[in-house]
């Protein structure tokens, strides 16, 4: 037996898990829901398109970039991950430093958006957004900046509409839905695996039931990467930071962004399942988007590709095969320290991602 | 159950039993016709209602034969095991059966649909929970790989010394989270929580047509009604965002939050936006 427990050091640790708790407690006594908000930086809607909205940044200092930035984050999980707390946020990063944010707010989908396709996304809402970017600062192309399955749309969106692109980055983003390392640790890719146990009729019978994906299933797939962490926090998680204010808040808030997730609209989350999980057609070239393939090597404008090296989710390799299909010789690829979400919350990341996007826009603006 | 009531379900059992064994013997030795559609000699082509009729009623008949026989009466065993709502609980039981063989019924148009939605629906929330209790075989078996694993580490005689109640929670939770993806990637878990899934989806499908039932007699839309409505809406608003963009029309009115935030316009230019905004 490898317990080798002193009775003094265990009543010292007893002492000491008695402190935290009473601290802890106290601390979460007085802490309301108003002190845990989330993507506070100011903005305002200039475009409404049913539930999707527009948002254009404030900008605290004159634009130091000359093409706007369009945000555009997935269906999957909420864009106010880019904007999570004040100090580590993407967003305000990137304002600071001058460029003219707009950013795109999908909303709440309800059973009446089930009937929405990736198509009705990409080419309607997004496409109505650029349009009114473009028209708004009249310019022929702005700047797509798309994270995770944001990202595929603004993928689909440049390789449709070249001339519409300045310049793409993705991040933590998925090309070849099937890439994955067998070296890479257990609970990395599970979610592809979830996705291809199903039939494709699995998948209409779940969407015909629910008229969406709904948002708690996928909380409950992302749940089964890590298992034990999903099963500790609100034990373990919580009590390692509940005396200590900051890492509270902090756990707070990502608790906010997670269990703000949407149902998925059920026609597009059959593409999202079936035709990029299961067939991979994106990166063979058969993805079709309004009846048209998606064809990779269209996308001709500088490309910025940021991955997450421990990206549970998104096997980097998902994301680095986009290099070799596209159009262009101007692609960068960004590894980042971190897992899917920590690229954009972990103080380790943060400095990097600004600073290396920021570079990025100015070069390519 | 009470004598009056027993009383009353052999009676309707045996009356049942006979009209229908009288519709099957009748079908069978004398089948009725009549004329329906010119087949492609130009004459009326008789339309054998027997054999429409045939198969369900001897499955009917045969039903009526095991639930009650003249002999025998009534089986208070079998009706017990029914009516028990543990036996309910357990999944692939007799209860199951029997509600496989009513289900299994003949499909007439109108009568019984809704008592054979019932009984569908209880034969997938059954079917449902013997999944769920597939699903939560395999996970307790990943929970019991984990146990062992932790027993084994904890009396590694080469293991660090664990001096902490804290070492000795993480080096169970190490194990747990090792056990649990392990399984969560194994192809048998795939299999039950897909199978889970599904029948899931399946219950809650036969659900709605209860509930749409429901809704019909009491002059309500249905779920699939309004999901109908809201594609045709959904068709409706793709058409004229189509339309709009094909047009070459402003995509949409700014709105007045827009003016102040885009300065690099010149006042001329705000007037050509606002007069392009105000062609039809």
């Amino acid at each position: 037996m490898r317990v080798k427990v002193d009775p003094q050091e265990a009543l010292k640790e007893f002492a000491e898990f008695s402190k935290r708790m009473t601290e802890g407690r106290a601390l979460l006594d007085k802490t309301r829901d108003s002190d845990v908000q989330i993507a506070t930086t100011p903005k305002h809607e200039v475009l409404r398109q049913d539930k999707v909205v527009l948002y254009r940044y404030e900008s605290p200092v004159k634009h130091t970039v000359k093409t706007p930035v369009l945000v555009v984050y997935g269906l999957i999980g909420r864009y106010t991950m880019t904007d999570l707390q004040e100090d580590r946020s993407l967003v305000r990063n990137l304002l600071a430093q001058g460029v003219d944010l707009y950013v795109v707010d999908w909303g709440n989908p309800s059973r009446g958006d089930r009937w929405l396709t990736l198509d009705d996304y990409i080419e309607g809402y997004l496409g109505a957004c650029v349009e009114f970017i473009c028209k708004a600062h009249r310019i022929p192309s702005l700047t797509l900046l798309g994270i995770c399955e944001g990202g595929v749309f603004t993928i689909c969106y440049a390789a449709q509409h070249p001339e519409r692109v300045k310049s793409l980055a993705i991040t933590i983003t998925p090309v070849d839905f099937h890439a994955g390392s067998p070296t890479a640790p257990l609970h990395h890719g599970l979610i592809g695996l979830w996705a291809r146990s199903m039939s494709r009729e699995d998948v209409d019978r779940l969407i015909e039931a629910n008229g969406n994906l709904p948002g708690e299933l996928m909380s409950y797939v992302f749940s089964m990467m890590t298992p034990v962490n999903s099963l500790t926090k609100y034990n373990l998680g919580l009590f390692d930071v509940m005396d200590d204010q900051a890492k509270l808040l902090n756990f707070l808030r990502m608790e906010k962004w997670l269990a703000d997730r949407p149902d998925h609209p059920g026609e597009a989350a059959k593409q999202w399942l079936k035709d990029l999980y299961q067939d991979n057609k994106l990166v063979h070239g058969k993805f079709e988007v309004n009846g048209r393939r998606v064809d990779l090597k269209k996308i001709t404008m500088p490309v910025l590709n940021i991955f997450a090296q421990e990206d549970h989710i998104i096997p980097p390799r998902s994301s680095q095969a986009l290099g070799p299909r596209i159009g262009t010789k101007d692609y960068t690829e960004l590894p980042l320290p971190g897992g899917h979400v920590g690229v954009f919350v972990s103080g380790k990341s943060q400095g990097i991602l600004g600073k290396t996007i920021y570079g990025w826009l100015k070069a390519h603006s | 159950m009470s004598e009056q009531v027993t009383d009353w379900f052999k009676f309707w059992a045996e009356n049942q039993k006979k009209f229908l064994e009288s519709w099957a013997q009748a079908g069978a030795a004398n089948a009725f016709a009549f004329p329906t559609n010119a087949g492609a000699d130009g004459k009326a082509q008789p339309f054998a209602v027997d054999e429409l009729f045939k198969r369900p009623m001897e499955q009917w008949a045969s039903i009526a034969k095991s639930a009650w026989s003249p002999e025998k009466g009534f089986d208070p065993e079998a009706m017990k095991v029914l009516f028990n709502p543990e036996e309910w609980k357990r999944a692939g039981s007799s209860f199951d059966m029997g509600i496989e063989k009513l289900t299994e019924g003949p499909n007439f148009a109108t009568l019984w649909d809704l008592d054979r939605k019932i009984l569908n629906a209880q034969k997938l929330w059954i079917e449902r929970t013997k999944d769920a209790e597939d699903y939560a075989a395999v996970v307790r078996s990943a929970w019991n790989t984990a146990f062992e694993r932790f027993m084994a580490a904890l009396n590694d005689p080469e293991g660090a010394p664990l001096t902490s109640g804290r070492a000795l929670l993480n080096l169970w939770l190490e194990h747990a989270n090792g056990a649990l993806v392990e399984m969560h990637r194994s192809k048998e878990f795939l299999e039950v929580q897909r199978r889970m899934t599904r029948s899931s989806a399946e219950y809650r499908l036969q659900e709605r047509a209860i509930a749409e039932a429901f809704c019909e007699v009491h002059h309500m839309p249905t779920r699939s009604e309004m999901d109908e409505v809201q594609r045709e809406i959904a068709d409706l608003r793709r058409q004229f965002r189509d339309s709009r963009r094909n047009g070459a029309r402003p995509v949409d009115r700014p709105a007045k939050s827009l003016a102040p935030a885009v300065k690099a316009k010149s006042p001329s230019t705000r007037r050509k936006s606002k007069r392009a905004a105000n062609k039809p």
